[in-house]
Order: C-alpha cells, then structure tokens, then sequence
C-alpha cells in the first residue's frame, strides 16, 4: 500500500498515544491502588464494589452499636455488683438484728448504717452512662430513685420499664437496660421497714422476715447479673463474628474494585518496554527518506 | 519546415517537465497541509489529428510531442463517502461518551468520597440515636450528616442541570459552525464552476471543499452530490442546505429551555441521525432528564419515607409530628430548619416525656432495608443509578473507540490514494529533471543541425 507522509505521521502519532494512554491508565491504577475509580471502568464490577461497600458500611456500625451496648451493660453490671454488695452488707447487719442479745444501742447503730446503705443504693440506682440514668427505662433523664426524708421515710422510682435498644444485626434489635422497677422491686421499702424495726422493737419473726425479703431482691439482683451477663457474651460474640464478616468483605471488596498490585506491576514494566521500543523505532524509521540517498 | 517542428516538440517537453517540476514542488509544499489531494500532470502525446496537407501521408511521421495542459487531483469519492459515514457515527459517540462522563464525575462511586458514603454515614447516625436517644453529640451528628447528605444531593442535581443547559451553548456553536461551512461551501461551489468554465480543474478549491464536508460531517450526517457545473448540493440531516452557489443557514430556536436548530428561511426543524449534534442532543434530551429523573424519584422518595416515620416520633421536648426533610425533590432537599435549631426536635421515641426511647429512630435506621424505590433499597437504587451511568458511558467510550479505529482506518486508505509521499515526489522531480535536460539536448541538436543546414552549407 501506498504510504503518504500525513498517513506516516497519523500513524507514528497513533501508536504513541495507545502506548501512553495504556501506560497512564496502569499509572493511575498504580496511583489509587484501585482497577475501579468510576462506574464507568467496569459497571457490573462496580455495582458488586457498591454492594460490599454498603455492607461494610452496615457492619461498622453494627460494631458501633454493640461496642456501645457492651459499654452499657458493662456499666449496668457494675452497678448491679455495687447493689449485691449492700445488700449483702444490708443482710449481715439483719443477720446480726436477728440475734436477741444484742442491745438497744447497738440496734440504733445498725439503723443508722441501714439508713446510709439506702441511700448508697439509691445512689447506685440513680447511676448514669454518658448522662443517661441506666435504670430509669426511657425516662433517662430523670434519676431512677427519689429518696425521701432525712433519715428516708420511702423511696420512689420515677423511671419506666421502657427498652433501651441497640440495633444488633440487620433484623434485630435488643434492649441493653435492665428494668430498674422490677430488679430494685420493692428493695428500698423492705430496707425501711427493717430500719424502723430496728429503731422500734423488732421481733424475731419480722427480722427473719426482713431477711427472705432482702434474700429475695439479692436474688432478682443475682439473676439480672446473669442475665446481663449473658448478653454481654452474646453481644461480644456478634461482635466478633461482624469482624469476621468484615474482614471477608473487605477482601470481597478488594477483590471486585482493587488492583493485583504484582500484576499491574509487571503490565506496567512491559507497556514502559513497548513505549521505549516505540521511540527507538521512530527515531530510526523517521530519517528514511530518499533524499538521503540522492546526492 | 520539419526542423523548426522539432524545435515546437521539445520548447513543449521543457514545459510539460517544468509543470511537471511545479506540480512536485506543490505536492511537496502541501505534504502536511490536511485534506490536500496530490496532484498530477496528465501527459499526452500530440499526434497530427488533421489530413496531411504538406502531401504524403499521415503514415510514418512523429508525433508533435507532449501535452500537459491538465493536471488533475487524485482523490477516491467513495471512500471520501465511507469516510464522511463513519465520522459521523464517531463524532457522535465521542460527544456523547465525553458529556457523560463529565456526569459519572458529579457522583463520584465507588469511592471513599461519593455520595453512597454519605448516605451509608446518614443511616449509620440514626443508628447512634437508637443507641443514645438523649445524647445531643449523636443528635447533632446526625444533624450535620443529613445536612451534608442533603447538599450533597443538591449539588448534583444543580451540576446535572447546569451540564445539561450548557449543551445548548455547544448546538448553538453547532449551528453556527453549520452555518460558517454551507456559506464557504456556496462560495467554493461558484469559483469552481467559474474555474471550470475556464476549462480548469480548480483542484485546490475543491480539497478546501471536501474538507468542509469532512466537518460538516463530524457535526450531522450529510449526503451530497456533485452536479455536472462542478458545484455540490448538499443535504445536512433532513435538509438541503446548498443547492448551486445559494446556502440556506439555520438558526436556533428554544423549546422549553432547550435549543434545536431549524432552517433561517422557512423554519424547518433540522433533525440529525449522525454527528456531534446528534450525540449532544441524545445526551441532553435522553441520558440526562433519565438521570435527573432518576435523582428526583430518589431524593423525593427519601424524603416522604422519612418524613413519615419521623412524623410519628417525639422530640426530647415531647412535641410529634414535625417533618425531618423540607423540599420536595432534588433540587430543594434539605434538613427542617427547626431540627438544626434544635437537634433535641428529633423525633427519636415513639412516646412523649420518654428521652431513652429510641424506637422511631431505629424504625428510620431500618428503612434502609426497605424496598421502597421499585423492589430497591435506596442504597440499591442509587448504585444500580451509578451502574447504569457508568455502563451507559462504557458503551460510549466503546463505540467512540471502535469509530475512531474504522475513521483511522479509513483516513489511512484515503491517504493511500490522495496523501502526498515525499520519496516520490523526489523520484518525479529527479525524472522531470532528467526529461527537461534530455528535451534541453534536443534543442541544441536541432540547433547544431540548423548551423549546419544554414551556416556550413556552401551556397
């Protein structure tokens, strides 16, 4: 075929741009370590990249939640411990009450000690995380438990039994309160009355009475624990298992939007090869000329 | 009388090789010039073509040498027409991809940047309003999310517009490079058929005036004729356009905010199936109402969905029923003022006077599962959105790509024909040259022989 100088030219220009628009290409992919950078470079491969972003997205905040939940629970937990330890105090000073020989004054002096541990408890009833009383359901901004008079002549709960929820997976959604109502029960009228019995004159029969009343919120108190404490464990092992599904989907990711970085590599050393080899020729081919060769 | 003939035969060879070293020299001059067309000296034998009247016959005598009078441009028509279809077709796809992908950048995805970030970020904070239903750090959060989210959506619904309008400014540029070529065409077509009457090829007129309908071509299809006169009359899209040395322009006329082209004199709407007009108009009135309608249903969508649940939720002030968006689509999306005011205004809990419930905020969380936008969620349909984009662009870059390769291909054989080649243009000097120092040495022949006729000869 009959070659002219323009087509010479045009086609000179041509395989240099192939050659540089395939190596800017590798450089770019080389540059944001991603095959993918708009819809556009794979379409199908970017609605798949798309779709485990989303997920990604999801499972992070997933983790945020539960993170968050365990915090909370933790801190329920601790309150919880706090009330089991001044209950059993609360029960070892009835235990001692109980005992006939011990005197008037003595009594008095339990009294008083059962007066401080009702306010200790309502203390540990009126607890809150990140400003949020954690035993007074919904009602958070409001402390769970109201004292009373000075010594407290009752103690009232202005909390609900409403769920606080942490949205743990894509379907569920689980309460991390627990109902300060019904674990406090009726803990701080059962430690009043005892006190009065012990400022009055407290029979044997109402202080063993006293005792299965505190022995009964110990065990509401010991059970809710448990309960937490179960959740707890449920809830770090979701979290576990969301780092499991992330990992997977981070290398899902990888795999649809993400460069063989080996493989770009050696693209990249071989279309650099093919643009050197594109130069020399091109030096070489462009002085060929008859007029060289005619004197 | 034969002698002083010889003498005619050779002053004709030195000018037919000094036009043959011309026409070199301008091939030479115009190898890089675009859309020039070699050209040739066409040589021809003279032979006596009248009854001999000096007696004999005509039997057995030498021809009157060469004549070069014409020289013509080698140039193939049916492949300057495969050409003109095919750059058609790529201008178009090439506009297209090009205005497209200028869209594929407003949104950005898959990236840590684009918009599918921002929204997996406004479902994640109400997420953490489930969690802290009373915390104004996770209301306030959510507060700039959504604000963001909404700008965000803004934005590209104002760039989506403000790329589509501005392709009116490219069909009025369109029209008027239309208009700059049927008028030149006009006027070559009158020298060429002047030229022509003067019994010249006009070889130079007419590679300008295939070079305008190579550029006519990029713009609409054409279709063309070359009357018997020398002139063209042409066809752009629907309409003709240059009929002997009389143009016909167009003009742009909008129709609903949208420029068209029609005809300057009668108002015929002009209609294209090829060329860069063609690729701008699809894109304008096709891809991108397709997409802001896409980001529309989407926008509006989003808002009426979350505005109903927020509409059941109760702020930390107890009060319900207040709207989270304001706007109704796209272009006006935004969070409610009062709720930037006031982010404790959130309608996080399904209850009044309960500040650690956050029911109605997990409910808003949750519609991001939901399929609402035909069987899609509203991630989903913005991806598939993405997709479709980024496959509509691919397609377009794919089909500017394979025209660009039949267009090279074609520009390659046309140039085979036409194009100038410096090696041979140096061979046909150097064989002029040679031809006119051989008709030079006739001369001084003839010229000895007369000296010897006239002065050698004793009288």
């Amino acid at each position: 075929m009959r070659v002219s100088e323009q087509s010479r030219l045009a086609a000179r220009l041509g395989y240099l741009q192939a050659v540089t628009e395939r190596l800017e290409q590798i450089q770019q992919q080389l540059a944001t370590g991603k095959r993918i950078n708009r819809a556009s470079d794979d379409p199908a491969g970017a609605v798949v990249a798309l779709g485990h972003r989303r997920e990604i997205a999801f499972e992070e905040q997933i983790r945020r939640n539960l993170s968050s939940g365990i915090s909370f629970m933790n801190a329920t937990e601790s309150a919880l411990a706090g009330a089991v330890d001044v209950l059993q105090r609360a029960r070892e000073l009835t235990v001692q009450a109980a005992n006939s020989t011990l005197g008037s004054e003595n009594r008095t002096a339990i009294a008083a000690e059962i007066d401080q541990l009702i306010n200790q408890l309502a203390q540990i009833g009126n607890t809150t995380f990140a400003g949020a009383y954690i035993f007074s359901g919904h009602k958070t901004r409001n402390p769970a438990f109201q004292v009373n008079g000075n010594p407290p002549t009752s103690v009232t709960f202005q909390g609900d039994s409403g769920e606080r929820l942490r949205q743990v997976s894509r379907q569920d959604s689980v309460a991390v309160n627990v109902d300060g109502g019904y674990v406090f029960g009726t803990v701080f009228d059962d430690l009043i009355t005892l006190r009065d019995r012990l400022r009055g004159s407290g029979t044997p029969e109402q202080f063993q009475e006293s005792l299965a009343a505190l022995d009964a919120a110990l065990e509401r108190m010991i059970d809710a624990r448990a309960a937490l404490g179960a959740r707890v464990n449920r809830f770090e092992a979701a979290l576990r298992y969301s780092e499991d599904v992330d990992t997977d989907l981070q290398r899902l990711r990888a795999e649809a939007e993400d460069i063989d970085l080996a493989e770009t590599i050696v693209q990249f050393s071989t279309q650099e090869m093919a643009f050197q080899a594109v130069l020399g020729v091109l030096g070489r081919t462009t002085n060929l000329t008859l007029l060289h060769f005619l004197q | 009388m034969a002698l002083a003939i010889g003498l005619e035969t050779a002053v004709k060879a030195l000018r037919a090789h000094q036009l043959a070293v011309d026409i070199a020299a301008h091939n030479i001059a115009n190898a890089n010039t675009p859309g020039y067309s070699r050209q040739r000296v066409l040589l021809r034998p003279l032979g006596y073509d009248a009854p001999d009247t000096w007696g004999g016959g005509l039997l057995g005598r030498p021809g009157l040498g060469v004549d070069a009078s014409d020289v013509h441009r080698v140039r193939d028509v049916f492949l300057d027409y495969q050409q003109r279809n095919a750059i058609s077709q790529r201008e178009q796809a090439k506009a297209q991809a090009s205005v497209l992908e200028r869209a594929e950048l407003i949104f950005n995805d898959p990236s840590d940047e684009g918009l599918s970030v921002l929204l997996a970020n406004f479902w994640n904070a109400w997420h953490d309003v489930v969690s802290d239903p009373e915390s104004s750090a996770a209301r306030t959060t959510l507060v700039h999310v959504t604000a963001t989210l909404a700008g965000r959506i803004r934005r590209a619904y104002t760039n989506l517009v403000d790329q589509q309008t501005n392709l009116n400014l490219r069909v009025e540029a369109l029209a008027g490079e239309v208009n700059a070529a049927v008028e030149e065409i006009a006027r070559l077509n009158e020298q060429i058929k002047q030229v022509q009457l003067l019994g010249q090829p006009a070889n130079d007129l007419r590679d300008r005036r295939d070079l305008l309908l190579d550029q006519l071509a990029g713009i609409g299809n054409i279709s063309y004729t070359e009357e018997p006169d020398g002139t063209v009359t042409l066809t752009f899209g629907n309409v003709q356009l240059v009929s002997g040395i009389t143009a016909r322009t167009v003009e742009t006329y909008s129709v609903g905010g949208m420029l068209h082209i029609r005809t300057t004199d009668d108002n015929t709407a002009v209609t294209v199936t090829g060329g860069e007009l063609r690729g701008v108009l699809d894109a304008r009135d096709t891809d991108f109402p397709a997409l802001i309608g896409k980001l529309e249903t989407f926008a509006s969508t989003l808002i009426t969905q979350v505005n109903a649940i927020h509409a059941t939720g109760y702020g930390l002030d107890g009060l319900t029923g207040r709207d989270f968006f304001t706007g109704t689509g796209a272009a006006d999306i935004d969070i409610h003022p009062d709720l930037v005011a006031d982010p404790d205004r959130i309608g996080a809990a399904s209850a009044p006077d309960a500040p650690g419930d956050g029911t109605v905020a997990r409910d808003l969380a949750n519609l991001r599962f939901a399929s609402v936008l035909g069987g899609r969620t509203f991630e989903e349909y913005y991806a598939n959105m993405v997709a479709i984009l980024g496959a509509d662009v691919n397609r377009a870059k794919g089909l500017a790509k394979s025209n660009e390769l039949l267009t090279t291909h074609l520009e390659t054989l046309r140039q085979s024909v036409q194009g100038v080649n410096i090696d041979e243009e140096v061979a046909n000097l150097a064989a002029a040259q040679y031809a006119y120092q051989a008709a030079a040495r006739v001369i001084t022949t003839i010229d000895q022989m007369l000296d010897t006729l006239i002065n050698r000869t004793a009288i």
